[in-house]
């Protein structure tokens, strides 16, 4: 039996005349933190793309838990246990803090308009669906914001509710675009812990795109390195520092424009 | 000026506003909760209407199982609508949706051995020797009601008063199941779909479902306002069902205030002062032209008006500025 | 085969102006973000006044059209200054500005009713005289609107790649605020696009009330939705989309009703299968034929 839960295969994909993502190949083990690192348009986001079915890619094949998903709408893949967040956090600013979270709530009986006539079992969900979502503020820390607008909450504060809410949709693979960019460091420390908390009780991969290196190294079990929309590197983090290959991609940038 | 100390300009302008209500809450549904820009919706109430009256006159089909095949017809339309375009972008299907209306009023126009074309619903083929209006199972009910309330509230009680009673009562109920609707889950996912629609497909919602659910339920109700317009009016013309007629519901959702139904009613009155003012008013300027004109008139002071309130008071006169900010 | 090349070339003139009234509104769409409902009365409000100019008053016809163009461009900007500038300002979104589109279309609509009556109109152009070709007859009308439009849409083609303003539009339509701050004046972008668009808009209705031969004030709004569908099927923005979408559907409409397709469509139905040409295609390219990938939902 593989311990492989994704296995992305040879993928590509072009934009007008741009191959955004190249022959990219990887593998996430499961319960793994695999992190995602590269200089900017690498093809990282778009990696994540076509992962959550946002986009199909042109070639290659990506198995989740064994199977097939590069043509399977984003909320089948969702369905299927893949929940990501968004670069910048989408918070629902429209809705309350409480509400945007209960939106992950899968299975929801009152999500189907024929239980308009069972307000019980839509009762009944909402009850546990909201003590569910104060449980995840309480633990982030923002329960105080919980009827407030999400408009309202902060860059840092936002990205701890994109993560709840994640949480909220029961992931077996949770996909984090850049989860730290743009956080101060009490909330990274926050953001670590409910990280570590996760993977330990509830069997959570993490595939992550992430900038900042030293959160990386510190975190992951494996890293992947991209460039040009194809894998350069991919490995245990000690062993990324010292690639040729690595070092060149990220001073490459550097020694085009001098 | 006698024309407003008449109780039947009054009880004219309730029934507008009320079949118009109607009309404008299936546009809510569709845009208030899940920022669907329909502006096809005069075609759920062609359909309805048009199935309704031919079902009656062609087929001799009873007229409560001819309505609510007509209403079907309705939903069916909106299904279609919603299948072939709502996976497009928001303008795309706005366009594609005025086209969806101005080809139904096309077909029924064209079709003169079915639909009675140009002519109207008079020409339609009955099924017999004799013309069944379709109206006659309804007002042989509204008789008995008005049968009923004359003895106790007088000469006031008339046909066309029972008439706006029931339409009244029709939007009440729908109006409190609507608002029942609009605090479930469904809702909220349509809510965040509104304003991102990549953030419940990531959460797993199937965001195509819930939109064309939206547009069903909208055509749904926009079918019961067309019976509702084809009792009213006695006979159908393709006339009747111009695009313009869309974008009184569009007035009477953004004067409402678009996101919550409780604004509605008062929206759909002003409305109907607005449709029914411009065509009993003889007083000066109006009298300045004939009444074919008036039409003219009518549909240009829609237009002011609609440019006006998108520019001054987006939030109509209940929404609040803020949720409009957010669009 | 005569009525082959008698519906081809129907649908060549028919396209001609399709493409030319679609080209104004992907540019304002391109610019402005404005889906511009009101452009089908833009064309009947020339064909009017091209009427009043050259058959009222007896200006000569060429005349008569350059006026309407001027009048179509002066509307345009005096509808800028009033209403679009004012709603960007307001940050207006797209109901917004569709609401207040239509607005404009109903009021404008309803004033040529009222000022000019509900008589259909005709120029004062020969319609009768025609050339045989093929077997097919080519009104001498026809041929004179097909190469009028030849000649605005490849000037309109070459002034939008090579001038300096042509290459603003486009930097701007790209990317509005890298344009804006790169020096880009935004206003006499703006200003270039509403002149064409009004420019254009008054050609193709001049030129339709000529092929049309007779004309009634609901002209332009029976061809708007055609003119949408030509948008939209070349992909809303795009100018060029506009044109090869104009010409694609007017064939495609015209070419319908040739007997070898079931007997022919009948012509009423003309919109009906625009419409349908364009909801398939759409099923294919959801973003119009020269469209970018979007996003799945």
């Amino acid at each position: 039996m593989s311990n492989l839960i994704l296995e992305v295969n040879d993928v590509a994909i072009s934009f007008g005349g741009v191959r955004a993502v190249n022959g990219a190949t990887l593998n996430v083990h499961v319960d793994s933190v695999t992190s995602v690192i590269g200089p900017n348009g690498a093809g990282k986001t778009t990696l994540f793309n076509l992962i959550s079915g946002a986009i199909k890619p042109d070639s290659g094949t990506i198995l989740f838990q064994g199977l097939e998903i590069q043509n399977l709408l984003p909320h089948k893949i969702a369905d299927r246990g893949i929940i990501r967040t968004f670069q910048g956090a989408k918070v629902i600013k429209r809705l309350s803090v409480l509400e945007n979270l209960m939106l992950g709530g899968q299975d929801n009986p009152g999500d189907s308009l024929i239980n308009f006539f069972n307000p019980k079992a839509r009762q009944a969900y909402e009850n546990a669906s909201r003590d569910r979502a104060m449980e995840l503020l309480q633990q982030i820390g923002i329960e105080r914001f919980a009827h407030e607008y999400a408009g309202i909450l902060s860059g840092g504060q936002r990205k701890l509710l994109d993560l709840a809410r994640a949480l909220m949709a029961n992931p077996t693979m949770l996909l984090l675009d850049e989860p730290f960019a743009g956080v101060n460091p009490t909330l990274v420390e926050k953001l670590l812990e409910v990280l570590e908390d996760l993977r330990t009780k509830h069997h959570l991969t993490f595939l992550l795109i992430e900038h900042d290196l030293e959160t990386v190294m510190n975190i992951s079990d494996r890293v992947i390195v991209m460039a040009e929309g194809k894998v350069i590197a991919d490995g245990e983090p000690n062993s990324i520092y010292e690639n040729q290959a690595v070092i060149d991609a990220y001073l490459g940038t550097r020694k085009a424009s001098s | 000026m006698s024309a407003i100390m008449q109780p039947g300009f009054w009880i004219f302008i309730l029934t507008m506003s009320g079949i118009y209500g109607i009309f404008g809450l299936g546009l809510q549904v569709q845009y208030g909760v899940g920022g669907i820009l329909n502006f096809g919706h005069v075609g759920m109430m062609a359909l309805s209407s048009y199935t309704m009256a031919i079902l009656v006159i062609s087929h001799g089909i009873n007229f409560w199982i001819a309505a609510a095949a007509g209403v079907a017809v309705a939903a069916l339309g909106g299904a279609f609508l919603g299948l072939t375009t709502l996976r497009l972008r928001g303008d795309y299907f706005s366009i594609v949706s005025i086209a969806f209306s101005e080809i139904v009023r096309y077909v029924i126009f064209n079709s003169d051995n079915i639909t009675g074309g140009t002519q109207g619903s008079l020409a339609i083929p009955p099924i017999g020797d004799n013309y069944p209006s379709y109206t006659d199972a309804w007002d042989s009910i509204l008789r008995h009601v008005q049968d009923f309330l004359q003895p106790i509230f007088g000469d006031i009680v008339d046909r066309e008063f029972v008439m706006a009673i029931f339409i009244w009562a029709t939007l009440g109920i729908l109006l409190l199941i609507i608002s029942r609707v609009e605090r479930t889950s469904w809702a909220r996912v349509l809510r965040a779909t509104r304003e991102d629609d990549e953030v419940p497909a990531a959460l797993g919602k199937n965001v195509f479902r819930f939109r064309l659910q939206a547009v069903v339920i909208g055509s749904i109700i926009g079918g019961i306002a067309g019976i509702y317009w084809a009792l009213e009016s006695s006979l159908l013309s393709p006339e009747d069902f111009l695009t313009v007629v869309t974008f009184y519901g569009w007035m009477i959702l953004i004067l409402s205030g678009a996101t919550k139904v409780k604004g509605l009613p008062l929206a759909a009155i002003f409305f109907g002062f607005l449709y029914g003012g411009t065509r009993f008013f003889t007083f000066f300027p109006f009298s300045l032209v004939d009444s074919a004109q008036r039409a003219y008139i009518r549909i240009m002071i829609i237009g002011v008006v609609l440019i006006i309130l998108m520019m001054k008071r987006p939030q109509g006169i209940f929404g609040k500025r803020q949720e409009m900010v957010l669009e | 085969m005569a009525d082959f090349v008698q519906l081809l070339f129907n649908g060549l003139v028919e396209g001609s102006i399709f493409g030319i009234a679609a080209l104004g509104i992907s540019l304002v769409y391109s610019v402005l973000r404005l889906v511009n409902f009101a452009a089908g009365d833009f064309l009947t409000l020339s064909a009017f006044t091209t009427y009043f100019f050259s058959v009222d008053l007896h200006v000569p016809l060429v005349l008569a059209v350059l006026i309407s163009m001027v009048i179509g461009i002066a509307l345009s900007l005096f509808l800028e200054l009033l209403i679009w500038r004012r709603l960007r300002k307001t940050g207006a979104g797209m109901l917004a500005l569709f609401l207040v589109a239509t607005g404009v279309a109903f009021v404008l609509r309803q004033s040529i009713a009222l000022t000019f009556g509900s008589n259909s109109r005709k120029f004062d152009i020969d319609q009768i005289k025609t050339f045989e070709f093929l077997g097919a007859q080519i009104a001498q009308a026809q041929l004179v609107v097909l190469c009028c439009a030849s000649i605005a849409i490849t000037a309109i083609a070459v002034f939008i790649k090579k001038s300096a303003i042509g290459k603003n539009m486009r930097a701007y339509s790209d990317n509005p605020s890298l344009a804006a701050v790169s020096g880009i004046n935004v206003q006499r972008v703006i200003i270039a696009t509403w002149c064409i668009s009004g420019a254009f808009g008054a050609l193709a209705g001049v030129f339709q009330g000529t092929v049309q031969g007779q004309f009634t004030s609901g002209m332009g709004l029976d061809l708007l939705l055609s003119i949408l569908a030509a948008v939209v099927l070349g992909t809303i923005g795009d100018a060029y989309g506009a044109l090869v979408g104009g010409f694609v559907l007017g064939l495609v409409m015209e070419l319908s009703t040739w007997h070898v397709f079931f007997g022919g469509i009948p012509s009423a139905y003309k919109p009906v299968v625009a419409f349908s040409v364009l909801v398939i295609v759409l099923l294919f390219k959801p973003e119009g034929i020269f469209g970018v990938k979007a996003r799945r939902i």
